[in-house]
């Protein structure tokens, strides 16, 4: 193993894998990506919303918690009602916006 | 001092005299002239100000930003030509102005906004075509000493302050009321064609495209990256800058960039 790999903290199959992943995200042509994602409520992690509806929360990226029911995410056609979303009343993503459900 | 400064001076510093030995051709007073055009002068820098800073005046009123505004430019006239490079300095007087003094994040909005003024005349970049770094994708073991290039609009800012909200609650994306601004944030300015975004960006984000900035390459500009926040997303942060359009060239080695 040469000298920078042995330096090297961050692996090279990680930063494949980001690189991989980066490329096929940004890929995909926007009209594409209407076509083939649906939006999906409930889904995203804090901060990792595509885009959100209600005050405050306009932009990608902007959701203050996990799961929040009026944030979405784009995720593939047909996976979001199988997206896991501990808020949701259903157990599940959604198609539109929902009030989350109190975590216990 | 030879007549030319002097005039300058005076058009600066109400306090001094109308030059000796102006003439006007009606035969009407050369002060009252002269002050006219000493108005023009300031109020015309002034716009120049407030059209480059639209939110620190939005944030202080248009009063209470005309009057900072003078004090800058009887401070500070410009230097260059170019008015749309008048006020590089301005953040760092607002910093140092007392008066604005309650509102802390005052300067750093500023420098947002000389961010987006850098981006807007920025050089076009082509972006990258990323079939180019597809190929690179297939030696994944020269990853790490790839170095990307960015976009040369693009621009960092890193706050104490919530810099990217209050830009945006004045854009009528956020509400003002919602805004911490105490809350840290990362800018990063970028431009899309014609228009500059603002982006709000994680901490390791910034370190990352900063190490990119300085020339790091890949594998080095990552590991900063986690080190100042383990929640860094490698992958995530790319996929911004390439549908951004803003990395422009990529190569192994500082001498030779990839076809």
């Amino acid at each position: 193993m040469n000298t920078t790999a042995s330096h090297a903290v961050v692996s090279a199959a990680a930063l494949a894998l980001a690189l991989g992943a980066a490329l096929a995200i940004s890929s995909a042509p926007l009209t594409a990506q209407a076509a083939d994602n649906e939006k999906c409520f409930g889904v995203a992690m804090q901060g990792k919303n595509d885009c959100a509806a209600g005050p405050g929360t306009t932009c990608a990226g902007t959701a203050k918690v996990d799961y929040q029911g009026n944030a979405w995410k784009l995720v593939p056609q047909g996976t979001c009602e199988q997206t896991a979303s501990p808020t949701s009343p259903t157990g599940f993503g959604q198609l539109e916006a929902f009030k989350e459900v109190k975590q216990s | 001092m030879n007549s030319q400064q002097d005039f300058f001076a005076a058009l600066l510093d109400p306090e001094r005299d109308c030059p000796a030995d102006l003439k006007t051709w009606n035969g009407s007073d050369p002060a009252a002239r002269f002050a006219v055009y000493r108005n023009n002068v300031l109020s015309s820098l002034i716009d120049a100000l407030a059209a480059s800073f639209p939110v620190v005046q939005q944030l202080v009123g248009e009063a209470f930003f005309r009057a900072m505004a003078a004090v800058y430019v009887r401070h500070s006239p410009p230097r260059t030509r170019i008015l749309a490079d008048y006020g590089t300095d301005f953040p760092t007087f607002i910093e140092g102005f007392a008066p604005a003094g309650s509102l802390p994040y005052l300067a750093d909005v500023a420098r947002l906004e000389l961010l987006r003024i850098r981006a807007y005349h920025a050089a076009d970049a082509a972006p990258l075509n990323p079939t180019v770094l597809a190929a690179a994708l297939a030696v994944p073991e020269r990853l790490g000493s790839l170095r990307l290039r960015l976009q040369p609009a693009l621009g960092l800012l890193d706050s104490a302050f919530a810099v990217v909200s209050l830009w945006a609650a004045h854009q009528g994306a956020l509400a003002l009321a919602e805004v911490d601004p105490d809350q840290a944030q990362c800018a990063l300015v970028l431009r899309n064609g014609l228009a500059v975004e603002v982006l709000g960006i994680r901490r390791g984000d910034l370190v990352f495209i900063q190490a990119l900035l300085q020339g790091q390459p890949l594998g080095a500009a990552t590991q900063p990256a986690l080190a100042s926040d383990p929640t860094f997303d490698l992958g995530a942060c790319l996929a911004q800058l390439l549908r951004a359009g803003a990395i422009t060239h990529c190569t192994y080695d500082k001498q030779r960039p990839l076809p």
